[in-house]
């Protein structure tokens, strides 16, 4: 994969995706704001500010979280996961808008800081209908800001891709606390079964698509196979495995991908060194396996990725046997090499 | 046959036809969830009063200054005709500040003619003025009026919201409830006087500034009682347009439901 090429025709599909976005965030906005003038004339613009980017941004939130579970229900939806990372900027960047203009039209001017004033100026902590709802959105914003700032491929080299990817599970925090946020701030005096309702309606489907997809993987993961006598897994017949594809099995505790190509078969571990992709749910394309989520590439036979790259996974030894596939569950030092079978 | 295997790669220009097509799907799906909720956020609002605030024109107004506790401005609209103008201060602040440095020149100013340049904030009948500048504060020359002492109205027990009048009668939108709770219970300790908002259409006024039991100014102690619902009880008395209530602020009574000027 050259590297000139990559960058290229990357900037092609992310300035279309960019695009879409901020015509939706526009589209969303021109909107809100028209509306509220015809039907709501005497509000001032602040509040229309606060509440145009507020509702702006739970919204691209409930967009950002379906992601994940449809492309893992659908790989056909994996392009729009590629450039997830700039919907959640752009996602944390009308949050921002939204919780700077509350906290300046809210909070300042007064007799104590304003940040200080977030926490302090409503003590009903221990209520549950008075309770103090711009702190839970201030935790959201904070979180949201965490991980907007180290979205970066940078951060993801330097943090280690299980640290970034344990960061950026923090989104299901900001998103309980956002709806804690509005359930227990907004709705409570501007109260509408419509707004209340859409929130609802996107929990549900949030949820139940997270539940789907989790259960799609737990039938890989409750993956028990038949050991041989010499400790192999049996795990498969050839034919169930797609020419240019994989299937993924668990083996012991890990996830291992076991691809056919060119009438062979190589196993290696299915865990993408980038961010975790599903390698399992790739293809080989120029005769390496391909990471469905943003295309980092491996060689099936020794795990590691042709030159100039040195990204290297674990590789698995197989066995034929009557046209079925046994694994040995004992994985290999990442990048061994291991002469693929035939079959 | 077995339909085409299609892979995506981010870096390859080739997008498969049936990934398109989802793709195209999702795109439509965001956008249309994106107007269905601009609808329905931007349409389900409550809508707001019509309360004014001049924040960018300034008026100059007249009138005898005395405290009741609060500052205010009785201003002669007509022959014989008054009202009362309550003054505060910029931003979350009360008005006394900005007065400090006319009472250290001129002495006692209670019942003497000043003329104050700020911004108005009137809703409903009430007038309050915003002064953000000491110096815009004069003394004119003129008697010493003697002023009405204000009239005993008895003891009343009144539900209603507890708010900052300055956001509430302009400067906020909602300024009032949940929303706005944490900003009045600024305002207030920042030294705006606390004003019952009356709930309950049979009572005296619509309005109460609110002062302790001997008629002193309260802010810090009220805070926790800013917003809510609640019921009150003490004794009435009438200015020329603003009625006060002196409380027990231990004795305010949180009702635990929503309050119906919402
Ligand atoms: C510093 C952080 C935040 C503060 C101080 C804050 C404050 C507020 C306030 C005062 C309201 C009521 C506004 C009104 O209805 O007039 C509100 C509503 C709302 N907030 Fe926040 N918020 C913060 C963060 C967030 C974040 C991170 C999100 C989501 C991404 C969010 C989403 C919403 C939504 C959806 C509403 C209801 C719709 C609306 O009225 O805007 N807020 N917030
Ligand atoms: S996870 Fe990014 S390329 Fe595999």
């Amino acid at each position: 994969m050259g590297l000139d090429y990559k960058l290229v025709l990357w900037n092609k599909h992310k300035k279309t995706y960019d695009k879409i976005i901020a015509l939706g965030m526009v589209l969303y906005l021109v909107l809100f704001i028209a509306l509220t003038l015809a039907f709501n004339p005497e509000t001032i613009a602040e509040t229309m500010i606060i509440r145009a980017f507020g509702s702006l941004a739970v919204i691209m939130l409930h967009i950002i979280l379906v992601i994940g579970p449809l492309s893992r229900l659908n790989p056909q939806f994996l392009p729009i996961l590629y450039n997830r990372r700039h919907l959640g900027v752009s996602m944390f960047l009308a949050a921002l808008i939204h919780g700077v203009f509350a906290i300046i039209h809210f909070h300042t001017l007064g007799n104590v800081n304003s940040i200080y004033a977030v926490f302090t100026s409503n003590m009903d902590y221990g209520s549950l209908t008075n309770f103090p709802f711009q702190v839970l959105g201030f935790l959201a914003l904070l979180i949201l800001f965490f991980m907007a700032s180290t979205s970066h491929d940078f951060f993801l080299k330097n943090l280690s891709p299980n640290v970034w990817k344990g960061l950026h599970m923090l989104v299901y925090v900001a998103y309980a606390l956002i709806l804690l946020h509005v359930f227990l701030g907004a709705f409570q005096q501007e109260t509408s079964v419509f707004t209340i309702g859409i929130l609802v309606l996107g929990f549900i489907v949030i949820s139940s698509l997270h539940l789907v997809a989790a259960f799609k993987e737990s039938k890989v993961d409750g993956f028990k196979g038949e050991k041989d006598t010499g400790g192999w897994l049996k795990v498969c017949d050839v034919h169930e495995i797609p020419e240019d594809r994989a299937k993924i099995f668990s083996v012991g505790k890990k996830r291992v991908a076991i691809f056919k190509y060119d009438g062979k078969l190589s196993a290696i571990h299915n865990v993408c060194k980038h961010q975790g992709g599903p390698l399992g749910e790739g293809k080989i394309v120029d005769g390496c396996v391909t990471c469905p989520w943003h295309g980092y590439q491996y060689l099936p036979h020794n795990g590691q990725s042709p030159p100039p790259f040195t990204e290297k996974v674990a590789t698995y030894e197989l066995r034929l046997d009557n046209d079925m596939i046994y694994i040995n569950p004992i994985g290999l030092e990442e990048g061994t090499e291991v002469e693929p079978i035939l079959c | 046959m077995e339909k085409k295997d299609e892979f995506y790669i981010g870096y390859v220009d080739a997008v498969g036809k049936e990934t398109k097509s989802s793709i195209k799907r999702f795109v439509l799906f965001a956008l249309g969830l994106l107007l269905i909720g601009s609808i329905l956020f931007g349409f389900f609002q409550k809508e707001a009063n019509n309360s004014v605030f001049d924040f960018d024109t300034p008026t100059k107004i007249s009138g005898t200054y005395y405290e009741a506790p609060y500052p205010m401005l009785r201003v002669e609209l007509a022959k014989n005709t008054f009202k009362d103008v309550l003054l505060l201060g910029f931003g979350k602040f009360g008005a006394n500040a900005y007065l400090d440095e006319i009472k250290r020149h001129k002495g006692n100013i209670n019942g003497k003619h000043l003329t104050i340049e700020g911004n108005l904030i009137y809703y409903n009948g009430k007038t309050l003025l915003q002064i953000d500048d000491s110096q815009k504060i004069s003394l004119d020359k003129s008697k010493k009026k003697n002023f009405v002492l204000p009239e005993s109205m008895g003891n009343h027990e009144v539900v209603g919201e507890i708010v900052d009048p300055k956001c509430y009668f302009g400067v906020m939108k909602p300024g009032y409830g949940k929303i706005h709770r944490s900003c009045a219970a600024l305002c207030i300790s920042g030294g705006i006087p606390p004003v019952l908002a009356v709930s309950d259409n049979n009572s005296i006024s619509e309005y109460f500034l609110l002062t302790d039991l001997k008629g002193n100014p309260i802010h810090k102690d009220i805070v926790p009682y800013i917003g809510l619902p609640s019921k009150l009880k003490g004794k009435v008395e009438k200015l020329e347009d603003w009625y006060t209530m002196r409380i027990d602020v231990s004795k305010i009574e949180k009702l635990d439901k929503e309050s119906s000027i919402y």
